[in-house]
């Protein structure tokens, strides 16, 4: 090895040699004064391993003072300055080892947690094929313009954000969004960088590369959030920057009044502020950490704490509860053909952008040219035989807010919307057609009436299909200890029928968006702590209200991420039951460190009080609750 | 002009040691502002960079006790 490697190796293990030397010449000077009676060399021996292990120690409290950061290491070293001072040359190598060990530890355990997010960085591979000049070339991935199109083998990680211009695979996308089953891709599909293209070959146009994509945002925000401190945090912050002159003022005074100097060396050993400044950022850090890796992503310390506090989860329903994807279920002419009244209805419907006329417009375009009979027979997506119907301009038209439209077309006045509005236009509702519409409500449909120049000439139901995860979310949440409700603009009897098939403990019905930032308000006000889960768009203002808003299928939208204190990367609603528990669960992590701290802090003052506790065992109990704290913070990496 | 450098430590042991890299960075010439994060090791330095000598950052969190890494 020449002097350049030895150098290096040197910097890079200084740790561990300083604490393996320390440690060494204090077991030997320890045992040299034990065994025999060589009192001199077992004291030159000691204050050598103070030395050894101390002059780092030292160099830091120097620069502690310089910069007026008073720490633990100012207190270390005053403590074996004045240990050999008095003589006690054992105390002062001891307190130096068991220091050096105890950091040497926390400082490799803390590289762990804060090495858990660059792992997910190291997934984007270094270099990228690119079509140029009709040539494929390898260059280096953050060199790929945007517009470029890259090449993926299958089997390969895709090194940009973009989206696919040819080809069609599964993407296991698990790095952004933590989803672990594969997602399939084709032409006009977004994928992301860092994700593996597990089955064809992909051709991508770029829409990011290097530090502009998805996987190095989140990355940045992760860490954002992991250095913004939590309540907790910054009040401790506060506190130790008195405490640590307050404890050197204590062990003086300490000294004064007892003339011993043991006792107030030991203070100043046992009044690092140790295990309580270092408790809740870890924590934290390693939560967040794991959310991370989970498709979780928490805005910081601040919200993870108030999320420990949740004790309600309110559901957007559409888009959240269920797939978001209203399709029409059923279509009822009352005296004229069923396909009469969609086309009719669809025409009147086509320039709003409600989703219920977007399901309205998009049936009546899949109906066939010919229709056999009056059923609901929909053309296949892939039947290209089909001709789509053209669905005409209705003459024009209003949106009633919550209610429906009015419009005119072919020559007749048009209403489509809910009872509601047919009450307010005098419009009478048969007994034979408001049966059909409580039938079709109690199955957890929305129903539209349609009127032709005053008549109802027949009814739409519409359906937007449950997600499957959506009743074990909710049964989840239940069994910790979490109310759950769902908010939705549908009325009474469709929203009682969903609420009972997902087993949610309430339901408000018939609100419009602002009614349900009142709902929120209603519960904060009644005491609750209140999450709303949404798509983080359309809620975006009941998100805001909410104590913690989640906001689900945030990938790719970077607005729901900016709104929300917790977004789902993937569009995956049993996460919302792992996320919350995760902030219960940090919640009292934060709260053990900090008791533990205090408890540890109290134990070894009533030990020094009464002499039980030296500077040698007060150490020692210290390091252990620093090593205590930060392996239990570290729990939450594997939550 | 400005300009800003990051490095990473991954051995702070703990958070006054954090404090104290980013008051000594402060003191350096040419820096206007600099943050350090106990929590994730995060160093992030906005300089001048006609007065500032970026080998002088390092050497800095070297003489702290602390190994800077590349970020």
């Amino acid at each position: 090895m020449n002097k350049q490697a030895l150098t290096q190796y040197y910097r890079k293990h200084r740790k561990a040699i300083v604490t393996a030397t320390s440690g060494l010449l204090y077991g030997g000077g320890w045992s040299l004064g034990y065994l025999t009676s060589f009192d001199l060399a077992s004291a030159t021996i000691l204050i050598l391993a103070t030395i050894a292990g101390g002059y780092d120690i030292a160099k830091t409290a120097y620069h502690e003072v310089t910069n007026r950061t008073l720490g633990i290491k100012t207190l270390v070293t005053l403590a074996a300055i004045g240990a050999i001072v008095i003589g006690e040359y054992w105390e002062a190598a001891a307190v130096v080892f068991l220091f050096s060990l105890g950091s040497y530890l926390e400082g490799r355990t803390m590289r762990k947690t804060r090495t858990a997010l660059q792992e997910l960085l190291e997934m984007t591979p270094d270099t990228a094929t690119v079509r140029r000049d009709g040539d494929l070339q390898e260059i280096p991935a953050r060199e790929v313009e945007e517009g470029e199109v890259v090449v993926v083998k299958p089997g390969g990680k895709i090194p940009v954000d973009g989206e696919v211009v040819d080809g069609e695979s599964a993407v296991n996308q698990a790095p952004v969004t933590g989803e672990s089953a594969p997602v399939h891709k084709a032409d006009g599909d977004e994928v992301y960088a860092g994700t593996v293209n597990q089955e064809g070959a992909l051709e991508i146009r770029t829409t990011g590369a290097g530090s502009d994509t998805t996987l190095e945002r989140i990355i940045r925000r992760v860490e954002e959030a992991q250095e913004a401190q939590s309540p907790t945090e910054s009040l401790i912050d506060r506190f130790a920057k008195y405490y640590t002159p307050a404890v050197i003022v204590l062990a003086i005074g300490a000294y004064a009044v007892t003339q011993n100097a043991i006792l107030s060396l030991t203070l100043l050993v046992i009044g690092c502020p140790g295990a309580l400044v270092i408790g809740p950022p870890v924590s934290i850090v390693s939560a967040i950490g794991n959310a991370a890796r989970s498709g979780v992503l928490m805005k910081g310390g601040e919200h993870l704490e108030r999320a420990g506090k949740i004790d309600l989860v309110a559901f957007d329903k559409t888009g959240t509860l269920t797939k978001g994807e209203t399709t029409v279920a059923d279509v009822e002419g009352f005296g004229v053909d069923d396909d009469e009244v969609l086309s009719l209805a669809a025409t009147a419907e086509k320039k709003s952008e409600h989703h219920l006329a977007d399901a309205i417009v998009d049936a009546a375009r899949e109906r066939p040219t010919t229709m056999t009979d009056g059923g609901t027979t929909v053309a296949q997506a892939d039947d290209t035989d089909v001709r789509h119907q053209s669905v005409p301009d209705p003459d024009d038209f209003d949106v009633v807010a919550g209610k429906g439209v009015i419009a005119h077309a072919d020559g007749h006045g048009v209403v489509v919307g809910n009872r509601a509005l047919l009450d307010d236009r005098d419009i009478d509702v048969p007994s034979r057609i408001a049966d059909y519409v409580r039938e079709r409500e109690e199955r957890g449909e929305t129903v539209v009436h349609v009127v032709r120049n005053g008549d109802i000439i027949g009814a739409i139901a519409m359906r937007d299909e449950l997600r499957e995860a959506a009743p074990g979310v909710v049964a989840a949440l239940r069994d910790a200890g979490i109310e759950t409700v769902m908010l939705t603009g549908d009325n009474e009897r469709t929203a009682a029928a969903v609420a009972e098939e997902v087993g949610i403990d309430e339901y408000r019905a018939e609100l419009l968006p602002e009614d349900k930032q009142s709902v929120i308000e209603a519960y904060q006000a009644d005491g609750y702590v209140v999450a709303m889960v949404g798509d983080g768009i359309n809620d975006a203002p009941s998100l805001a209200t909410a104590d913690v808003g989640i906001a689900m299928g945030a990938a790719g939208t970077d607005t729901a991420i900016e709104t929300a204190d917790m977004a789902l990367m993937a569009d995956d609603l049993e996460r919302i039951p792992y996320a919350v528990t995760l902030s219960k669960a940090t919640r009292w992590n934060v709260l053990e460190n900090v008791g533990l701290a205090v408890l540890t802090v109290t134990v070894l003052l009533a030990g020094v009080l009464t002499s039980y506790v030296t500077l040698a065992s007060g150490m020692l109990v210290h390091e252990a609750s620093v090593l205590a704290v930060i392996l239990n913070g570290m729990r939450l990496l594997r939550y | 002009m400005s300009d800003t450098t990051q490095y990473r430590v991954l051995d702070f042991d703990c958070p006054t040691c954090a404090s104290t890299v980013e008051r000594a960075l402060a003191n350096v010439d040419g820096v206007q502002h600099v943050e350090v994060h106990y929590s994730t090791g995060r160093v992030e330095i906005e300089y001048d960079d006609s007065v500032a000598n970026p080998a002088a950052f390092a050497e800095t969190i070297e003489n702290q006790g602390y190994t800077p890494q590349p970020a």
